[in-house]
């Protein structure tokens, strides 16, 4: 078979041959042929009249042609493709992304002089008065209205005390309205923004005051949020219990004052994070930082928010968006998460980097928006129960202090390259948006086994029978695939589920005695949050995931990289979804040849996809590609 | 309603009939095995033998086919949309959007969102995939943007005052006072769109082509004859369809 098809491929490249026209000849048709699917794999487009005036031309080189557009943004497009198509690196609002540490809802209240106002707080916040910790900073006895946790509004407003609305309130000019929000006196008032992704663009209702007649030129925000500080103390209230539901709370609030957590009370005044959920849950000194950086506007009272215009569709590039509209403070992260992923494909691809690095490398590309998520954003959702483990202070997979600190969320068509995020930085495996996408250990362990292994798991032919065992690896009629899964997944151990918080090995030991079942029971509430009682001993827990592997779950996400990329299957991999894209078809055996002397070329190309990718542009498959009609035998080439 | 009475009673009565006798519990279905003929004997069936192609009466000396079919590739989504960019001057997707609108309330374009999966846009965020071969939306959806931009560009190009050089599409200049074109005319004119859209000359193409697009054009031409100010004039109408059957040619979606 494979002779039939290397005959009919030679017989046809008889008169396809572009590259060695005669000088005085004029091309053939499928020259005209070849010359168009070089132009759509490498510029994206069929090619412009002057293109083929120029390909037209006596003395037209074409490997010359090829190898000057195997660089650049087209090129890099084309590559970045195939892989986007293999790990499908967008979340929808099904991942809900909503961190009341980040959000800023706002109110509308009446202000002392009468006039409708705007005033925005976030849920989460801790204030040193019992009417309004972690609530609205506005008692509902202060303004006539109760602010319910759903984001409801009940009561009649009334004008706001002078006194109550100077001491509680305060007004800013935040990020979102001034480019020069960092400086003292900011004054250069953006613009509405054309829609686009690459210049902020609030929604309207961010632009107008209250009166929808005024534009907005600086909001007012509860005095709590507008602090600065990136550290602040541990707060202690004094309530040690929940007050009683038979009287009315203070000041008319709908909600239970908190109460001091066991970790408050053994921390108190103790400096912690602003930067992280913890911190902001525990310090009434945490505010949003400086023109509000560190929290996400919204127009309303609603769970996520509307908060910028944002494109819905960008097949063309976020440069090129088809359409825009509202969207909500949680589509922006989401958004700018896919759009890092891009950018990190394409600096690989036009830079010609090891292809190795989709998996290895410890950098990455960051633009205004998602500096600021690292900066203030990320470390939001940590750490919950770690405080019971003393972790409060979270050791992020992109360490803060290496983004750059130039980059305004006004810089949205700025990317840069960060050239190592931190220890625990692995190519794609650790951005926020495959943590997204692939919310599990297993769904994410599988992805990289299936896209960059070209492997599947495939469950044997066998009957399942009842088992408590717990041990997927052994488990009849699981172990098939389960034996190769679970020491996988194993390396997303220290990487928490749906989330991008690191849990380090100081504070969560794989083993750990403190989490050891008791007479057989499960251990305490905070050690099940990470600790499998299913895996554990009374002699210690063991952290969730890590059975398949111990070794693998220390090791962590740069460990699956290097045994992914160190495995023989890998270069070979890499071929397959290079030349089954460009060849718009499966390989077959036929094309065995073909795919050695590519991985090959990868090989010694050190792992660089250009010198690939023009070896596959310059084989007899590609040229004869898509034009084995079953007339074309009958045309002159040997069946 | 009789008639379905009687045919209830009968089908009841043959059920009853073709029952075994002996009344089942009322609980419990019985549970039938298969009756086996005591003397019969269970064999497999007979294994068919292959019989080479060659063995099978008037196929001695018939040709096989055995070389690989390997189809053209459909263009990919997005290099589609920017091709199809690109044909209409380079304007910016939502700049191309409100020229293929238009100002009048034809329809002829509504969004691109409108148009994304049914062109094979995959959709990452709800895991839809890039499809890869063609269906019939995706050919409505051909047929659709290809009549918006031709339409569009007669509109722009054959009826606006633009300078030859300056159109998008249609860089040729029709003959004056409506003459008719004559073969060698329409000839050079059809290989105009014809490099612009399929990337090579027409008189490349199968020999065909250009006498079935000119007869679409003359068609085109007859039908709109008497058009009114409002509508196409015959060559206006001759050359937008030319142009939408270049733009939904598989020549053009396939590579």
């Amino acid at each position: 078979m494979r002779w039939i098809h290397a005959m009919s491929a030679v017989a046809l490249l008889g008169a396809v041959t572009a590259a060695a026209r005669p000088a005085d000849a004029s091309p053939t048709r499928e020259q005209y042929r070849l010359f168009r699917a070089l132009s759509i794999d490498l510029q994206g487009r069929i090619p412009l009249p002057d293109e083929i005036a120029a390909f037209e031309r006596p003395g037209f080189d074409l490997d010359a042609w090829i190898d000057q557009h195997l660089q650049g943004a087209a090129y890099a497009e084309r590559l970045r493709r195939v892989y986007l198509d293999a790990l499908r690196l967008e979340v929808g609002s099904m991942f809900n992304f909503v961190s009341n540490p980040l959000v800023l809802r706002r109110v509308r209240v009446i202000d002392p002089d009468g006039n409708p106002a705007y005033v925005y707080f976030r849920r989460a916040q801790r204030r040193d008065r019992v009417e309004s910790d972690l609530d609205f900073c506005l008692s509902p006895e202060e303004t006539g209205i109760t602010v319910a946790a759903n984001g409801t509004l009940t009561g009649t407003a009334h004008p706001i005390d002078r006194a109550a609305w100077n001491q509680r309130t305060v007004e800013v000019r935040p990020w979102w309205l001034y480019r020069d929000y960092r400086s003292a006196s900011p004054s250069q008032r953006i613009s509405a923004g054309d829609g686009s992704a690459m210049t902020l663009s609030p929604v309207a209702g961010l632009l107008m005051d209250a009166d929808n007649t005024t534009p907005t030129t600086t909001v007012r925000v509860c005095r709590e949020e507008a602090q600065t500080a990136d550290r602040g103390a541990v707060y202690l209230s004094g309530r040690l219990t929940a007050l009683p539901r038979t009287e009315p709370y203070p000041g008319g609030r709908v909600t239970a004052p908190p109460t001091d957590s066991a970790y408050a009370r053994a921390h108190a005044g103790q400096m912690v994070s602003c930067t992280s959920g913890t911190g902001v849950s525990l310090s009434d000194d945490c505010g949003c930082g400086v023109g509000l950086e560190r929290c996400m506007p919204g127009n309303s009272l609603g769970n996520d928010p509307a908060a910028f215009n944002l494109p819905d569709n960008v097949p063309l590039g976020a440069d090129q968006p088809l359409d825009s509209r509202a969207q909500t403070q949680g589509d922006w992260s989401r958004f700018w998460w896919a759009q890092e992923a891009v950018h990190f494909l394409d600096d690989l691809f036009v830079r010609d980097r090891d292809v190795r690095g989709l998996l290895t490398d410890r950098g990455t590309m960051v633009n205004g928006a998602t500096a600021q998520f690292y900066r203030g954003f990320a470390g939001s959702t940590c750490c919950g129960n770690g405080t019971q483990f003393d972790y409060a202070e979270p050791a992020a997979l992109f360490d803060p202090a290496r983004v750059p600190t130039d980059l305004t969320p006004h810089d949205l068509a700025t990317w840069r390259r960060v050239d190592d995020r931190g220890p625990q930085a692995a190519g794609l495996l650790t951005t926020p948006i495959f943590l997204a996408k692939y919310g599990t250990r297993r769904a994410r362990a599988h992805i990289v086994y299936n896209a960059f292994l070209c492997r599947q798991f495939v469950a044997e032919n066998l009957a399942l029978t009842p088992s408590t065992e717990p041990n997927l690896m052994v488990r009849p009629g699981c172990a098939a695939c389960h034996a190769a899964l679970e020491p996988l997944s194993a390396y997303f151990t220290r990487v928490t589920e749906s989330g991008w918080t690191f849990l380090p090995p100081a504070a969560f030991p794989a083993l750990n005695p403190a989490c050891a079942t008791r007479g057989g029971n499960s251990p305490n509430g905070g050690c099940t949050s990470f600790y499998d009682p299913a895996f554990g001993s009374s002699a210690q827990g063991m952290l969730r995931g890590a059975y398949g592997s111990l070794a693998h779950a220390d090791e962590g996400p740069p460990g699956l990289a290097r045994a992914i990329v160190d495995a023989p299957e890998f270069a070979s991999c890499v071929v397959k979804n290079v030349s089954e894209s460009f060849l718009g078809r499966s390989l077959t055996a036929e094309d065995q040849p073909l795919q050695e002397s590519l991985v090959t070329s990868l090989r010694s190309g050190g792992f660089r996809m250009r010198s690939m990718v023009r070896a596959l542009l310059r084989a007899d498959a590609y040229r004869a590609a898509n034009n084995l009609a079953s007339a074309t035998w009958r045309e002159g080439a040997t069946p | 309603m009789k008639t379905t009475l009687q045919r209830a009673c009968l089908a009841a009565l043959l059920f009853t009939l073709g029952c075994n006798s002996t009344p089942a519990p009322a609980t419990t279905p019985p549970v039938t095995t298969p009756p086996v003929d005591a003397g019969a004997v269970v064999t497999r069936p007979p294994e068919v033998t292959p019989t080479p192609v060659t063995e099978i009466p008037g196929h001695e000396v018939l040709a096989q086919d055995r070389t690989p079919k390997e189809p053209p590739r459909l263009m990919p989504a997005e290099t589609l949309i920017r091709s199809y960019i690109s044909l209409f001057g380079g304007l910016s997707p939502q700049a191309l959007q409100v020229r293929l609108r238009g100002a009048t309330s034809d329809n002829l374009f509504d969004t691109w969102g409108d148009y994304l999966s049914a062109l094979g846009v995959p959709d990452y965020a709800v895991d839809i995939p890039r499809a890869p071969q063609t269906n019939a939306l995706m050919l409505a959806a051909f047929e659709r943007i290809g009549v918006a931009l031709c339409e569009r560009a007669v509109q722009n190009d054959l009826r606006g005052a633009v300078a030859t050089n300056d159109r998008v599409l249609f860089r040729f200049e029709l003959p004056a006072g409506g003459r008719a074109l004559t073969d060698e005319e329409f000839g050079a004119r059809f290989d105009v769109l014809h490099r612009r859209i399929l990337g090579y000359p027409a008189a490349l193409a199968p020999e065909s082509r250009i006498p079935r697009f000119r007869a679409l054009y003359q068609g085109a031409v007859t039908r709109h004859a008497d058009a009114g100010a409002r509508s196409f004039n015959g060559p206006e109408a001759g050359w937008a369809s030319v142009c939408e059957g270049l733009v939904r040619h598989p020549e053009f979606h396939l590579y």
